[in-house]
């Protein structure tokens, strides 16, 4: 059984490797984004302290952001890695601001 | 009215009694909800014995709104976050209590002289991310959104909602008070 398998699995190891490297690729060019939403409880002073505490934006980088969430209802803080961005949400939540993470959708 | 006053580094916060009574209760409350008695250890959560262990424990996602706000979601898919929420929430939840247990020491003190006085040396920072949280928890249980400032204007003084909303925004007061200090 194994053995039917692994012919089977050595058949196609030309065009198995070219598909996983270009899943591969795929991966390396969508980085997973942290969200910021808005919510009508943050002040905005608050947020724009959060941005440049955790993420060290200027006063002016930090306050663009927070209207852009405000106005748009979300925003993208981050991106990169997986786990970058899950350390990103965890203290985003430390500090009460409401965030997800999901894959960058375009491709 | 108490506001916060800075002097070089240094942070303060005067309270009147009334004060210092309203913001411990809602601190204990909030302590309480969050599972205090549960979390509450002598060795430290982020040590990687204490975290393997903790992990047997089922983490799920909270039935209450407060805490569904406090620790919302951190992917739209279920499992996704499942996970996060198993390996993750328990340090935001230690990091909560954290700040809510340090102003609970403060105002004990002037609750148990049970006198006004001065929160003096506080930390900024603490202080912001403990008066954020209640704020959050308030605003669930009032439902607060773009048009709740109209309605609590509108309350009459005899409204027992009133005196809610008015902790609410006296609250976001203050937090805006100390974020303009610093």
């Amino acid at each position: 059984m194994n053995n039917d398998r692994m012919s089977d699995d050595s058949m196609s190891d030309v065009s198995t490797l070219t598909n996983i490297d270009a899943a591969l690729h795929e991966l390396l060019d969508r980085p997973w984004l942290c969200i910021v939403w808005d919510d009508p409880v943050n002040l905005m002073s608050y947020v724009v302290f959060v941005f440049q505490k955790l993420f060290g934006f200027s006063k002016e980088k930090a306050h663009e952001l927070m209207l852009l969430v405000h106005n748009e209802g979300r925003a993208v803080v981050a991106a990169g890695s997986r786990e970058e961005m899950e350390r990103h949400v965890q203290k985003l939540h430390e500090h009460g601001l409401w965030a997800t993470l999901q894959r960058d959708d375009k491709i | 009215m108490s506001k916060f006053e800075r002097n070089g580094e240094a942070y303060s916060l005067d309270l009147t009694l009334d004060e210092a009574h309203i913001l411990i209760n809602l601190v204990e409350q909030l302590l309480e909800l969050l599972g205090e008695g549960d979390f509450f250890h002598h060795y430290d959560m982020n040590d990687p014995f204490a975290q393997l262990m903790s992990m047997q424990q089922e983490v799920v996602a909270p039935d209450d709104p407060v805490l569904l706000r406090l620790l919302p979601n951190a992917y739209n898919d279920p499992e996704a976050a499942g996970d996060f929420r198993r390996y993750t929430e328990p340090a935001i939840r230690s990091t909560k209590q954290r700040v809510l247990r340090e102003i609970r020491t403060h105002l004990a003190i002037l609750v148990d002289e049970d006198k006004a006085g001065t929160v003096a040396d506080l930390e900024a920072d603490t202080w912001l991310m403990a008066l954020n949280d209640l704020r959050l928890a308030l605003s669930v249980r009032l439902e607060i959104n773009e048009d709740s400032f109209d309605l609590f204007e509108s309350l009459p003084d005899e409204d027992p909602q009133k005196s809610i909303y008015a902790v609410y925004y006296w609250l976001g007061w203050l937090q805006e008070n100390l974020l303009a200090l610093l």
